[in-house]
């Protein structure tokens, strides 16, 4: 936690330090009180000034509290808005380093909560710790060495309670009660769980009319929760209220009396130096609260900042000490072998030695069902992670020498989100390319058919995407088909997973494939027969390993692998679809 | 705040939850008066007897005893009846909720519940669990110490009560000044939380243009604003917090000077000015811990107003006496439905046979899921009527409407659990033949004998860990062993690999046979089948009649079915081409 904090330490040094300045001059007034009282119980007349002056004095005190505290938090509160906008900017910055494999694996929602509601979870750290601390620590402290030098015996009696309800904590710490603890988290965890099925699982329920029996399970979480707890309140309550009334001040204040009437009655004690003890007796139980609290706000935030911290600390894909530039971009895999790493050994491996060519000027269909490596090479060529053994190699150029920059420009990826940004059409549309003019962008445009609607948007390619712009699913759709011809890397890769909205969407999208763009290399995860019909070459993946490849015709006629996958599917349509009365 | 708590509780729970209050306040008037005895004990050991101070002594520790049972007793009635609530919200929203039309659960709102359902309820309620005590507390015993300071001496009772209205009116300022301004600093991190998604999400995109964090100007541009909201709010909310501390330090100062000047001036014994200065410090700390204890009720108050507002969201009425549909035609007729003030369907009229299959074919947002939603009444209609078997479905018990109807969706959930718990879900009582006939039918049986534990195979969460494929296959042997009469098919095969779609297909074709069917598909060729094809565009019917007729008739429908099986148009044909 202090090593995200350390730039800001002055700042935070300030905070303690106005803090503690003002939370000991909140002593005076009670020591006024005192002072007033061995002036009024002072055998003889009284000493007005000295009386007047002890109220002074007090007030003196009182103001500078005030001030001191006041300061410290606005100063703190005013630090801790710079040190969250830090953090968050910090986040972002590195959200847009690290590799976006790691992105992928993540919930975008997982991500939004680490820069929103955990980076607002520091702010009680800094915001209001160092007033907690100093109150229930500085104070007592000064306090007790006070009251030590008033009368060492009284001190000890006042320190009775504290000594009573720390020796309760032991008891709170029994198997018993850390089991018991242990289960009501544990009843806590799947309660949340519990209603998350629930809820997301609801249309199911309501669909088969039971929502009766899904309910159950959520009611037995509900149940088995309140009951844990109770027991839990129950196992605790007794040594909970033992502890909350020794150090109630009630309780306090009777020991107090009861030492000091023993002290008085018998002479040891002057009896004005017992107002020290009923004034500042009670702030000595002010440590064990804090600790019997717990500080959750601060282990809340230790928690968050544990997470940001493990964010920060996600490396960015090695990039090349000296980055080679790509000649040409024919795409090679050379005997690309990869496996998710378990880390004891047995590596659960998902490409064995895959050998891959995709010449530019050609669409490259790979088709395989699932499960057999097709998304694992994809992420392979975005370089969301390195191959275990062989290469993969671009323009002659292993993916690993290039730089970040040359790669993202080398390829891109469609249909991995279809999600718009809220800005303007046109920035959307120019999202990868931030400086190309309104020509390119519209001809872009033109070529996903989706330029005469954007004319018919209230301000054209001005409006804004969710604000005076609402697109339907194809047209979003086709919206980022332009985007990715407008970025016109050279390699381009899709993913055909995302169903098209409608059929126009789907016929931009083939004609974009199918342009033969100059020379541009494409390879499609093809789930559609006119795709696999329209490749160049088709490549059958089965098991993490290449079966079949060649021209869709050729492996038609060789009668295998390929042909088989063809003749499956296309009897599924001619079953379902009649087509074969058709011929 | 108790009013708020009290409806989103129910009634039932009222009276529990006023014998804790009183309990609790009884506490803390019990701490207040405890501290009368002070006067005694005090007056004596500061003056010429202290031995007096025995008896008194005594009584003050009865009292003390009397104030521990009492706080015993009101914690324990607290965490009870905490608990009991819990319980007793945590019922009631789950009823209320599987009772919410289903059209209710739109895209953010499976998040949104599962937030509130998850931290909000414990939140709203620990209220009464941890909050109301000590904010009764501590205005309630400072207000008793006053009454008893009052008792003692009018002059620095009245000037302590002075306290009172001054910190009433501090509190409510305060509550008022950070309202707004908190309800801005929500709504800009909302807005900074849409751009953080956005901006991850669109990170192959800009990382392609060279665009990184610090050049990404929208995010930027929102955490800045956060941070000026925020700064803001520090700014509005600290008066408040220092209004209270200035009050009740002012107080104090003022009871010390005129205890002072009346113990000069011989008006009040000394031994009485320094028990009334002790019982004012006494005072001091509670009422400055109101401010925080404000801040958290505050806080657990939103929740509950957001909890509130759930649970005032109306269900679907009931017909009072439900009506039992003897066919299973279907039939729409002259239906309007609205969303968010944008008409979705616009007078649209459509009937289905009996054991007829209808396509619904048109482009993305012109109806079609919700024509289905409609049928199985996810919504009620804004006019005309959705008909099954000629009766209004609003006349038929929502079970019984649900019981008749199969719906295959294009995402499919499953529960966490085995295979097989996800098939029964449909029918529990059906037999382990049944279920496996229709896991055959489905081709679900593939995927069984695939995985490591057959049958009694994890699903995941959600089905995490089947393919989307393997998934629609569950939901397809669900809805067979379901055996309903109607079936709506939702993009069913729009999503998913060759293999998966042949073997979806297959199961699909057996689970439409002999059953009333509508599906919305905009793969062309599922739509052949058909007896009837329905294109839709704009929430109106366009055209309507058979494949062939529609194909030859050269309207919307023959554009579209060109569209999807034209060649592109500079490439030769290729073996795709061989299938005409």
């Amino acid at each position: 936690m202090t090593g995200l904090l350390r730039p800001h330490a002055g700042g935070f040094a300030l905070v303690v330090v106005l803090q503690v300045i003002g939370a000991v001059a909140g002593l005076a007034p009670l020591l006024a009180v005192v002072e007033l009282g061995r002036v009024l119980l002072a055998p003889g007349p009284v000493d007005q000034a000295h009386a007047w002056g002890a109220v002074v004095v007090g007030a003196v005190g009182l103001v500078v509290r005030l001030l001191f505290t006041a300061a410290s938090a606005g100063v703190g509160h005013l630090l801790d808005d710079r040190v969250q906008l830090a953090l968050r900017l910090r986040l972002a910055a590195h959200l847009g380093r690290v590799p976006i494999g790691w992105i992928a694996r993540r919930r975008s929602g997982e991500l939004a909560k680490l820069v929103g509601p955990d980076v607002s979870a520091v702010h009680p750290v800094i915001a209001h710790t160092p007033g907690e601390l100093v109150s229930a620590f500085v104070v007592p402290l000064v306090s007790l060495a006070y009251l030590l030098a008033v009368d060492w015996r009284l001190t000890l009696v006042t320190l009775a309670p504290v000594v009573l309800a720390v020796a309760l904590v032991p008891l709170m710490m029994t198997p018993t009660r850390l089991r018991e603890q242990a289960d009501f988290d544990a009843a806590q965890g799947r309660i949340a769980g519990a209603v998350v099925e629930f809820v997301r699982g609801i249309a199911v329920v309501k669909a088969f009319g039971g929502a009766e029996r899904a309910q159950r399970g959520y009611r037995t979480a509900v149940d088995d929760f309140v009951g844990t707890f109770l027991r839990w309140v129950r196992g605790m309550s007794g040594i909970a209220a033992g502890m909350q009334l020794a150090l109630s001040p009630p309780f306090v204040l009777l020991v107090v009396l009861t030492g000091a009437t023993v002290a008085v009655t018998s002479g040891a004690t002057a009896p004005a130096d017992l107002l020290p003890f009923l004034l500042l007796g009670l702030g000595l139980t002010a440590p064990v609260a804090a600790l019997g609290h717990g500080f959750d706000d601060l282990q809340a935030a230790r928690r968050a900042i544990g997470r940001i911290r493990d964010v920060l600390d996600v490396a960015p894909l090695p990039e090349p000490a000296r980055p080679k530039a790509p000649h040409g971009h024919r795409v090679e895999l050379r005997d690309v072998r990869f496996g998710y790493g378990t880390g004891n050994g047995d590596d659960h491996e998902v490409l064995h030695g895959v050998d891959l060519v995709l010449e530019p000027g050609t669409v490259t269909a790979l088709v395989g069902p699932s499960g057999s490596g097709k998304s694992t090479l994809v992420q392979l060529l975005a370089r969301a992670a390195d191959p275990t053994s062989g290469a993969v190699v671009v323009g002659g150029v292993d993916l690993r020498e290039l730089d970040a920059r040359e790669r993202h420009r080398t390829i891109s990826f469609v249909f991995q989100d279809v999600r718009l940004l809220r800005a303007p059409v046109a920035d959307n549309i120019a999202l990868a390319v931030p400086h190309a003019d309104l020509d390119d962008v519209v001809r872009a445009a033109r070529l996903a058919d989706v330029h005469d609607r954007i004319l018919e948007l209230p301000r054209g390619y001005a409006s804004v995407i969710g604000e005076d712009a609402v697109l339907s699913g194809g047209e979003a759709q086709r919206l980022s088909i332009a985007r990715a011809l407008l970025a016109r890397t050279p390699v381009l890769v899709l993913d055909e997973a995302t169903a098209f909205a409608d059929p126009r969407t789907e016929l931009v999208l083939r004609r974009a494939l199918t342009a033969r763009d100059g020379d541009r290399t494409v390879l499609v995860v093809a789930h559609r027969l006119e795709t696999i019909a329209d490749a160049d070459t088709v490549v059958v993946l089965r098991d993490g390993a290449v079966v079949e490849r060649g021209r869709p015709a050729d492996l038609l006629a060789r009668d295998g692998a390929f042909a088989a996958l063809w003749r499956s599917h296309r009897s599924a349509f001619a079953e379902a679809t009649g087509e074969d009365e058709h011929r | 705040m108790i009013r708020l708590l009290l409806r989103v509780l129910g009634d039932e729970h009222a009276r529990p939850v006023r014998r804790t209050v009183a309990l609790m306040v009884a506490t803390a008037v019990a701490e207040g008066l405890s501290y009368a005895l002070l006067v005694p004990v005090l007056r004596a050991l500061l003056g010429s007897a202290p031995a007096e101070a025995w008896p008194w002594l005594g009584a003050f520790a009865v009292a003390v005893a009397a104030y521990a049972v009492l706080r015993y007793r009101s914690d324990l009635s607290g965490f009870r009846v905490g608990t009991t609530l819990l319980r007793g919200v945590y019922h009631r929203l789950g009823d209320h909720l599987a009772r919410l039309p289903l059209g209710w659960y739109g895209a953010g709102r499976v998040g949104e519940v599962s937030e509130l359902a998850g931290r909000g309820v414990l939140r709203a309620m620990s209220v009464i669990a941890h909050l109301l005590a000590p904010w009764i507390a501590a205005a309630v015993t400072p207000l008793t110490i006053a009454l008893v300071v009052l008792a003692l001496d009018w002059r620095m009772g009245l000037a302590a009560l002075l306290a009172g209205p001054l910190v009433a009116a501090v509190q409510s300022w305060t509550g008022r000044a950070t309202a707004a301004v908190d309800e801005e600093r929500a709504r800009r991190e909302n807005e900074a939380t849409g751009r953080v998604v956005e901006y991850v999400h669109a990170q192959p995109v800009l990382r392609a243009g060279g665009r990184t964090g610090e050049r990404f100007g929208l995010l930027d541009d929102a955490l800045r604003e956060v941070g000026r909201a925020s700064r803001r709010s520090t700014l509005s909310a600290l008066p408040g917090v220092v209004g209270l501390a200035v009050v009740v330090q002012a107080v104090f100062t003022a009871l010390l000077a005129l205890g002072t000047y009346l113990a000069l001036g011989g008006r009040l014994g000394a031994a009485d000015v320094l028990v009334v200065l002790v019982l004012a410090a006494r005072c001091a700390d509670p009422l400055l811990s109101l401010a925080d204890i404000g801040g958290a009720l505050r806080g657990a108050r939103a929740e509950l107003v957001r909890l509130d507002a759930l649970l005032g969201t109306a269900p679907l009425p009931q017909a009072p006496d439900p009506v039992r549909p003897r066919r299973h035609d279907l039939e729409l007729d002259a239906v309007s439905f609205r969303h968010d003030d944008r008409a979705v369907l616009d007078g649209l009229s459509l009937t289905v046979p009996q054991g007829r299959r209808v396509a619904l074919v048109g482009p993305s947002g012109a109806g079609k899921t919700t024509v289905l939603q409609l049928i199985a009444r996810f919504h009620d209609v804004h006019a005309g009527a959705v008909r099954m078997g000629g009766v209004d479905v609003r006349a038929v018990d929502p079970e019984e409407l649900m019981a008749r109807i199969a719906i295959v969706f294009q995402h499919v959930h499953l529960f966490t659990g085995t295979i097989e718990d996800n098939v029964r879900l449909a029918r529990p009582d059906a037999t382990a033949a049944e279920v496996r006939s229709a896991a055959v039918a489905a081709r679900l049986d593939e995927v069984v004998e695939r995985l490591p534990a057959g049958w009694a195979s994890d699903v995941g969460e959600g089905g995490a860990l089947l393919s989307g494929g393997e998934r629609q296959r569950v939901s397809i042997a669900r809805a067979l062993l379901k055996d309903a009469p109607v079936v709506l098919l939702d993009e069913v095969t729009s999503a998913l690999d060759p293999v998966n779609e042949a073997a979806v297909h297959e199961g699909v074709e057996r689970l439409m046979a002999g059953r009333t069917v509508v599906m919305v598909a905009h793969r062309l060729r599922t739509v052949r089948r058909a007896d009837r094809v329905v294109f839709l565009d704009g929430g109106r019917v366009v055209e309507e009649g058979t494949h062939d007729e529609l194909v030859g008739r050269g309207g919307r429908y023959a554009g579209y079915w060109d569209l999807s099986t034209a060649p592109p148009p500079d490439r030769p044909l290729s073996p795709g081409a061989a299938r005409r």
